[in-house]
This record gives structure tokens, sequence and C-alpha cells, in this order.
């Protein structure tokens, strides 16, 4: 194919991910480097406001910004070198934590805090979201022809509900006296509140992530059985393989790049873990990456953001991700030489 | 379909994996069937710490209305009935209605007449005729289940939510077209070009992929609103504000999912093999007549699956929409989120929930008729990695 | 049946109808942007009666109230904010001084509504908000305890409750990580007459009673739900609507909603009464909520959105709403919900400090205080790490050199 025919394909969906994905991109890397803030001024203000029955007034000395001649905000850029990046990572008391084995404080640093939730997230549900998806496949898969369709449709459902509505729906089986919890508590014969210590709404966000994701491993695994070829299992049953030298000599083997496939797409998933937190409202006891970066971007009340810190908050999760990202990406340009040869 | 003796399962097998399938059936869909008795019910039996009484619904039943025996049997043959339908006669009739190379559009069609039919079974039809019929069937005429249907209609009639489900189809709808005319072409240029570049295009759109979107998506929002102007020197007074704009939110969607399309259409054409083309190419055919005579006919399977999930990304979304959009255009889920999130009362918490089992419901339907779709796209390719 | 279910569905109604009576006519093409709790949703609503007028309500709308007022023009005529949010749009003038308008068009609002910055009406407040106790009175009488004023009395009564065992909890408190959560030590530190800032925007708080602050929220925690960290308003009021809880020190505009026979199984048997007391003043902080027009935008459109502002408050939509909030306009009756909101204005309840870094100083304190509340951090620990997030925050938005 001539690069220009290529250009030709592929040109649409390239301009819009330069527009939409990398201008921002290169936006975010320059403002992590940079510092924008208005230039204030003190000034005298008298300002009165409502009371139940007369206003209140009040003289205080505020700072204001300055205002150009059109009525904008001066604001004064400088370039800042790492310190929003020293300000997210607070590298010294990492350092120190550390020195002195100090897993608390490393834990009480909202970036090392997040980070280790993030890894963890995704290191623990991966398995499980491979495991119970292929597990459901293989079971749906040697059930009777009758039922699958019913099973499938059923199984698919936690997959396609919106996310939002899905963590809500979670957090009003669980929160307060959730039914749940009261099933739980009636069961253990104790008071439960899941919602007031970290661990337990950490197991809950893995649950939930397990639960939604676990039927798009199924349907991918699902579709692969079937085309595994019925010749190498009948000839593996000759040769006397039992049942789980059958799955794991001739299943496994054949569902192994779905199984990279999932993998590396719950990977890139995980690794953003967001809703959770957010439909959780987790963010006392836990926080994730992509938290923490919309949570410096948020403005407070009088409308400031901390656009630096984000960014540079942003490019760190970039990284991360670049890092995980590197295995998988070996392995396919590996393929990729392969295939050019 | 005969099975070999020996790849018959033993019993004890067939039991244990009998009882993990009804439990896994369980846990997928109890919260879902959960949320949908409680949008049934008064606030009172909404959130009742006993429940029975949210399946039962005494308060509802109290102040409200309530079903009786006869209409619950009816009910759920009625909706045995559908789902029979949806598996079996309306694949048929869509294949046989549709001409060839219109089938996503057909399915679409089915998709929609499906949803609208069941809701007037239900909503009129069913109740219409079991008021009459109630009266004359003694004890099992008696309303026995609180269950009142106000929630939806608050939602759906009063607070306008009609105009939210627009707003959806529109986004959704505008999604999945462009998102599949660009994202087939580039996975189509992709994978037949085996250059270094195409290479390096898919590792960047990986990486893309991987991106946190509220990096990207609050970078959008001061920009979409000064839009007008910024561009104003550029386009003169016809710079538009594009704060608020559902063709704005439309094409941040699509590219946020290009990186998705691309690479799981790539994959899907790479199983196609090259030779078909080719052989084209060799009879004179440019790369695009190509791609339009040769491959478009047997691209479907992949598409309509890459389409399921450009589908679900758009309907679902909820981080740009509800940044980017206002009021006026909000999609359903920001508009059912924000319900939730201001000063709320009880009763509006039970029409949240409403509304969040009212948007649940087309994709239930998506399913429903899609199912077999999924899984034969899946198997035909499309993530064969 | 049938009976009760057409009065269930008229008590609905009656909210939504009695709002749309004002007579009011509008040429002009407005918009506005506000909160979306139940008071903007009747005044937008009699807005919207008037014709050509689009109301956009959202809980959010701090997130692009700035950058729709500064962009020229602006995309929104008009805008509800309150104490916090307006501070951004004073100091950029992003919102037109008011006076004339007034002069010409507003005889129908109190000096009371007014708010002024240098003399100037910037703003104009529809309706006013605090934080104040609610309680249960049949629990309270049940068991001989006085109606509680201070914190101190506050825990003698919850003890007692406990012991009793009538409720799950004694107490609520709107204790969720964030905003909330620095909300509350912030109402509790002023009532202490602390401060926060010195005059330089350095970090000023005052150790002693920070860390005696701490201490109360901390035992008041522990009469509460145990998930009091991610408890909100709204999770509160429910609590009491259902009985769980006979004590919590709520948001005035929630006192109508605990009483509504609709929602509530203790409907009726809720009261309300003063803030209460810190050492010092009140443990509330008041609030007030209002509109304000935007600067970018043609004058007509200006004084035709200033004449929707005055329409909503039209004293026969405020009095058809009483008990819908505590409202500052003309033709609002204080009735029993209101009770709370005066008494703890009579008390001295003093502004919430709303300033630029005011506000990073909240968003420290609401991040912050959760180690100290999960037990984390230790008090000294939490409060340095407050002040030096406070100080990396300011500084990247210029407040401190």
């Amino acid at each position: 194919m001539r690069f220009k025919t290529f250009l030709a394909f592929v040109g649409p969906s390239l301009f819009l991910m330069l527009i939409f994905i990398a201008a921002p991109l290169v936006t975010v890397f320059w403002n992590s480097f940079h510092i924008t803030q208005p230039v204030y001024e003190r000034v005298e203000v008298e300002t009165c406001t409502p009371g139940f029955l007369a206003p209140t007034c009040t003289t205080s000395v505020v700072q204001q910004p300055q205002l150009d001649d059109e009525g904008k905000v001066i604001t004064e850029t400088t370039f800042v070198g790492l310190e929003s990046y020293r300000n997210v990572l607070e590298p010294d008391r990492f350092f120190r934590a550390v020195e002195n084995w100090d897993w608390n404080t490393v834990n009480n640093i909202r970036f090392w805090k997040a980070l280790r939730f993030t890894l963890v997230f995704t290191l623990l549900t991966m398995p499980m979201v491979v495991g119970v998806g292929l597990l459901i496949a293989i079971v749906v898969n040697g059930t009777v022809q009758s039922i699958k369709g019913p099973v499938i449709f059923i199984s698919l459902l936690p997959f396609i509900i919106t996310p939002v509505i899905g963590a809500l729906a979670i957090r009003w089986l669980f929160i307060g006296d959730g039914i749940l919890t009261q099933a739980m508590e009636g069961w253990l014969q104790r008071d439960i509140a899941l919602f007031a210590q970290g661990w337990t709404i950490e197991i809950l966000m893995y649950v939930y992530r397990v639960w939604h994701v676990a039927p798009f491993a199924f349907v991918v695994f699902y579709a692969g059985l079937q085309t595994v070829n019925q010749d190498t299992l009948e000839s593996a049953i000759i040769d006397g393989a039992s049942r789980f030298q059958r799955l794991r000599y001739v299943i496994i083997p054949h569902l192994m790049p779905l199984i990279v496939f999932v993998m590396l797409i719950h990977l890139m998933d995980a690794y953003r873990v967001f809703e959770e937190v957010i439909g959780f409202s987790s963010q006392a006891h836990v926080i994730s990456l992509q938290w923490l970066t919309y949570d410096f971007l948020m403005p407070d009340e009088a409308g400031t953001r901390a656009i630096s810190r984000a960014s540079a908050s942003a490019m760190l999760t970039m990284v991360g991700i670049i890092v995980l990202l590197v295995i998988p990406l070996r392995r396919a340009w590996r393929d990729q030489r392969g295939t050019a040869k | 379909m005969s099975v070999p003796k020996s790849l018959r399962p033993p019993l004890r097998l067939k039991v244990l994996s009998n009882g993990f399938l009804t439990l896994w059936c369980i846990i997928a869909a109890f919260p879902i069937v959960w949320i949908t008795i409680m949008s049934f019910k008064t606030p009172f039996d909404a959130f009742s710490a006993n429940p029975l009484n949210v399946i039962l619904g005494p308060d509802t039943l109290n102040k409200v209305d309530g079903l009786s025996l006869a209409e619950i049997a009816v009910g759920i043959a009625l909706a045995w009935l559908l789902v029979l339908t949806a598996r079996n006669w309306l694949p048929r009739q869509v294949v046989h209605y549709t001409p060839p190379g219109m089938i996503g559009f057909g399915w679409l069609v089915a998709a929609l007449v499906f949803g609208i039919v069941t809701l007037i079974l239900y909503m009129s039809v069913l109740p219409g005729v079991m008021g009459f019929v109630n009266p004359l069937l003694g004890p099992l005429g008696h309303d026995v289940l609180g269950l009142t249907t106000e929630h939806y209609q608050a939602v759906w009639v009063d607070r306008n939510f009609t105009r939210n489900f627009g707003n959806s189809m529109l986004v959704t709808a505008g999604v999945v077209a462009i998102s599949l005319t660009i994202g087939t072409l580039a996975g189509y240029g992709l994978a037949r070009s085996g250059t270094d570049l195409a290479f390096w295009l898919l590792i960047i759109a990986l990486i893309f992929r991987a991106l946190p979107h509220s990096v990207l998506v609050a970078g959008y929002l001061p920009v979409f609103i000064k839009s007008s102007e910024i561009l104003r020197p550029i386009m003169g007074d016809a710079a538009p504000t594009l704060y608020g704009q559902p063709w704005a939110v439309i094409v941040v969607l699509v590219s946020i999912n290009q990186p998705f399309t691309i690479w799981m259409l790539r994959s899907f054409f790479h199983n196609i093999p090259a030779e078909l083309d080719e052989a084209a190419r060799v009879d004179g055919c440019s790369h695009f007549q190509a791609f339009r005579r040769v491959i478009m006919p047997v691209m479907w399977p992949g598409v309509i699956t890459a389409g399921l999930f450009s589908f679900l990304l758009a309907y679902n979304d909820f981080l740009v929409t509800s940044l980017l959009l206002d009021g006026q255009n909000m999609t359903m889920v920001p508009a059912i989120a924000g319900m939730f999130n201001r000063e709320t009362t009880a009763s509006d918490e039970v029409q949240a929930i409403a509304a969040a089992v009212s948007i649940t419901a087309p994709l239930f339907v998506l399913v429903l008729v899609f199912q077999r779709q999924i899984v034969s796209g899946l198997t035909a390719g499309a993530v064969k990695g | 049946m049938k009976l009760k279910h057409i009065l269930y569905a008229g008590a609905l109604m009656l909210a939504g109808t009695s709002a749309a009576a004002a007579a009011c006519e509008n040429t002009v093409a407005a918009k506005s942007l506000t909160n979306a709790f139940p008071a903007y949703v009747i005044m937008t609503d009699v807005m919207k009666s008037c014709g050509n007028f689009e109301p956009e309500l959202d809980k959010d709308h701090r997130l692009k109230l700035q950058d729709a007022f500064s962009t020229n023009p602006s995309l929104y005529t008009i805008a509800g904010v309150a104490n916090a949010t307006s501070v951004p749009l004073f100091e950029q003038e992003l919102v037109r001084p008011l006076d004339d308008l007034i002069a010409e068009h507003g005889q129908g609002l109190s000096e009371n509504q007014f708010i002024r910055v240098d003399g100037k009406v910037m703003a104009i407040a529809a309706l006013f908000n605090t934080q104040h106790l609610m309680y249960r009175e049949d629990i309270l009488n049940d068991l001989g305890i006085a109606v509680p004023t201070t914190w101190d009395e506050v825990f003698d009564a919850a003890e007692k409750i406990k012991a009793a065992g009538v409720v799950d909890y004694p107490l609520g408190g709107y204790y969720k990580s964030g905003w909330n959560l620095g909300f509350v030590f912030i109402n509790h530190y002023l009532g202490e007459g602390g401060s926060f800032l010195d005059e330089n925007n350095m970090p000023a708080l005052d150790k002693d009673k920070a860390k005696a602050v701490m201490e109360r929220l901390k035992k008041a925690s522990s009469y509460m739900d145990p998930e009091y960290l991610v408890s909100d308003t709204t999770f509160v009021t429910k609590q009491l609507q259902q009985g769980k809880i006979a004590m919590a020190n709520l948001w005035a505009s929630r006192a109508g909603a605990v009483n509504d026979p609709a929602e509530s199984s203790v409907a009726g048997k809720i009261k309300m009464a003063s803030g209460l007391m810190g050492s010092e003043q009140p443990a509330s902080t008041v609030w007030w909520d209002g509109w304000v027009v935007a600067k970018n935008i043609p004058d007509e459109e200006a004084e035709a959105g200033f004449k929707l502002i005055v329409a909503a408050m039209d004293p026969e939509v405020i009095s058809a709403n009483n008990d819908a909030a505590v409202w500052l306009a003309k033709g609002f009756t204080p009735g029993p919900a209101a009770a709370g909101a005066a008494a703890t204005a009579q008390a001295g309840a003093p502004a919430y400090p709303a300033s630029k870094a005011m506000a990073v100083m909240h968003t420290a304190l609401g991040d912050g205080l959760s180690a100290y509340m999960t037990g984390d951090k230790d008090a000294d620990t939490t409060l340095a790490d407050i002040e030096a997030a406070y100080l990396t925050a300011a500084k990247e938005a210029g407040l401190v050199q």
C-alpha cells in the first residue's frame, strides 16, 4: 500500500486523535513545568451580606486579581521546572519514610497512597477477572444447549449496565443498612459497617470491578471456545488425557491470545480506576491515580484549580501506564518484526 | 448435537457446574433486579430495612396501588413470550425483510420497534385489560403486591426525561456512525500496511487508550466554553460556542473511542485473508474500490461488534457528557447522576432509581436482540489480538 | 383506595403547581446557571412561565461559572450564587452593579437582600441558610432530656439516648470526607473564636483550639453510624426520616423535608432548635443564596434578566412556597421549620468567611482531616500536614509568596 493511500485511509481517524488526544496531552505536558497565576493586589473592601433580619457589613483587606483595560485578569506564567512534580511526589518525606520503614507515613502521602491502591487494584483484579471469566465460559460451554442463551444474556448484564448506575446500585445494597449488609449481619450475627474502614471498601471495589468486567472476559473466552479444534480435543481423549489435562494442554493454549487480550484491556481499564472512588465516595480511605488528578483539577468554591499539580500527576500517571505496558509492547514489537520478515 | 460418551461430564461435575452457574446468574442479575423492584415502590418501602417490605410493598399497596396474583401471572407469561419472540421470531424477520448490506440498520429498527411494543404492552394494554378482568376473579383479583409507576411518570412526564432520552439517542447514533466509518477505514489501512509507521501508530493509539479520561476532558472545558471568543479571529461571527453542543460531544467521544475501535477492527481485518483484496487489485481495482467491493460485504460481523462497543461507550458515558453539555442538551446518565447529587429527598432518589432502570431497559433490549451477533462477531476474529 | 390515591397524587403535585402563578412576560432570550436545590427549582419555574427563558440547574455549576461569565458574550444572563461561589465573580468584575436596575424595577426587594461590595449592590439574595439542631422531641421528652444548647450537652444527651437504646445511633453528622468534613470543622472552630489565616494569607491555625475541635469531632463521631465519613446531608436527612437517629446539627434547608409526611416515618416528631454554641459564638455559619447578572451582555438582556429575578421573588410565589426555604424576600412568614434558623441567627452566628484563600484552606482541611478521623494520623501531624497542603496550593494559586 502506498503511503498516500495509507494516509487517506488512516487520515480522518488520525486527525481526530491528534486534535482531541495528542494536543491536550501536549498542553498538559507544558503545564506540568509551568505555573500560571493571577497578579494580585491588596485592596480594602466593604461587603454587606444579608442576616436573618438585617444586613451585616464588614470591612476587610483582601487580595484581588488585577484587571487589565479590557477587564481580563492579568496573569503571569513562570517556568518552575520540576516543582509541581515535587509537590505531587513529596520525595523528601517519601524517602525519609522509606529509610525508616515507616509504611504508614508513605501511605499518608496522597500520591503514593493512590499509586499503592491503583497498582494493587490492577494486579489483584486481573487474575480474578480472567479466572472468573474463564470459569463461566467453560461451564456455560459445557452446559445444555437450551439454557445457554438465557445464561449468556444474564451474564452480559453486569457488563452492559451503565458503570455509574452500577456503582450506585451496589452502593444502595451495601451502604448504611443496605439490604445486603443486613443479610450479612443476620448471617454473621454481628454489626457490620462496610463503608466505615478502608479495607472493606477496597474489597467491595474489587468485587464490583470483577462483577462488572468478568462478563466481558466471559464472552471473549466463550467466543474463543467455539473455535477449539474438536479433532485435537478428541485425540487428547484417545490419548487418555483427563479433563484437567485437556483444559491445561489444549484449551488454555488455544485461548492464550485471548487471555492476553483480556489482560491487556483490563490492565489499561483497571489502571484508570475512577468510577469506584466516586461511586463509593471512598476518598477518605482509598483514592486512585486518576481520582487524584481529577481532584486537583476540580475548582474549589472560589474557582481555584491546581492545574500544574494536576498536569504533573497526569504525566506521572501516564509514565506509570507506559511502564506497565512495556512488557506487552515488547511482545507486540517482536511479533511485528516477525510478520514483517 | 451428540456428545461422545467420554466427553459427557460425570454427575458430580454436573451438579457442581450447575450450582456455580446458578450462583453466578444470581450474582449477575441481583443488583439490577433489586433496583428495578425498588423503582416501583414508594420511598417508604424502597428504603425499608426489611427485604420483604421492599418486595411486597405494603406501604405502596396502602397508599397507591398494587398488583393482583392474576396480573402477576399474566405479566410473567407475557415476559416469557416476549423473550421467546426476541430470540427466535425477530431475527428471522429481520433477515427476511432487510436488504443485504443494511443488516445493521435493520436490527436497529427491529430493536426500537420491539422496545416500544413491550412498553405499550406493559404500560397500557396490560393494566387496561386486567382492570376489566380483575373484579371477575375473586381472591385472585385482589391486590397483594404493592406497585406504583408514579416514579416513572414523574421522571418521563414531569421531569421531561424524554428530552434527555432524545439527546442520548442523538449522541449515541452520531458516535456509532462516525466512529465506525472512520474507524473501519483506519482499521483496514492499518491492517494492510506492514510498515513501521503503522505499527507505531498502533502503539501510540494503545497508549492513548490507556490515558485517564479526566485528564483530557477537564482540559476541554475552558476551551469549549470560550471557543467563540477563541475562534472569532479565524471564523468571524460564525464562530460557534462548542460548549453544550451535542455534535461537539460526539466528536470528542469519537476521538476518545478511536484507539479501541481501530485496534479492534484492525485485528478483524487482519484475519480476512489479504489474498481477497489483492485479487481484486489484480483485476484493476484501486485500494478504495477493493475495500468497497470485496471487504465491505464480509466485514459486518466485526463492524457490528465494534459498533456495539461504541454504542456502550457513548450511551454510558458520564465524564464527557456531564462536563461538556448544558442542561438543555444533557444526556440521560449525567441527568440521573444530577438527580442524586443535589440536595435530594427520598422521593427524588426513588425517581432517580426509576430513571436508572429506564436507561438500562434499552441496553436490555439491545443485548436480547444482538446477543448472537456479539458472540459470532467475537468468534469471527474481532478479538484475536 | 382510589381516594387515597388521588389525595397522595394531589399532595405530590402541590409543590409543582403552586409556583407558576406570577404575572410576568419576558421577550428577550435569557439563560440562567444555578445550583439545583428545590428553592432554585421553584424560582426558575416561575422564570420559565414568563417565557423565553432557559434555566440550567446543576449542582456542579461552580465548575463552569467563572469561564462561562468571563467569555464575551457571557453564556448566561443570570446566575445563582452563594457566599463562596460569588467570590471569583465579584473580584474579576464579571457581574454588573445592580443599583440602577433596582431603582427602576426593584421596588419589591428589601434592603436585607442586597449584597453590597464597596457600597454597590452586586447580588440579590433570595434565601438564608445556616445549620442548627434538629431533634426528636418524643425521645428527648421520654428520657427527660432538656434540649441541648452546647456540644457538651449534646454528648450528655447522646449518652443517655445510647443507654436507652431507642434508636440505632444517637447522633447524625454530615462528615463526608472533602468539603463537608472541612465545613464541619470550620463551623466548630469559628465557634471557638479561632481564625484561619493571617493578613498575608499565611496559615495561622490556633493549634490548641483546633485540637480541641478535632477531639470533639471524634467524640461526636463515636455516637454516629460508623460510616460517617461517607455520609452527606442527604444521608443524614434520610437517617432522621427513618427514625435511625435522634439528633443532628443539620442545614436549615432540610428542615422541611424531615417532617414531610410523604417521606418521613417520624413526621411531626422532629423539632428545630438553635445551632449549638461554641465557647465564643454559635458553631454554625450563615449563608446566603442569590442572583447575579452577567456583565458581558447587552444592557437590554441584563434588564430582562433582572426583571426575571424580581418576578421569581414575587411575594405571592414566596408565600405559596413558604416552607421550601428560609426566604429573605418579602412574603415570607417564618414557620416552625424556620425556627431553628432564626434562633441561630439571633444567637449571633457568623457569616461564612468566604475568600479565595479560605476556599483553599477549606479544601486542605476537608482532605486532611479524614486521616485524623480514621486514626491514620495524630492531631499534630494532621494539622501540620493541613498547613503544608494549604501552603503548596496557595503558592500555586499565587495567594502567598
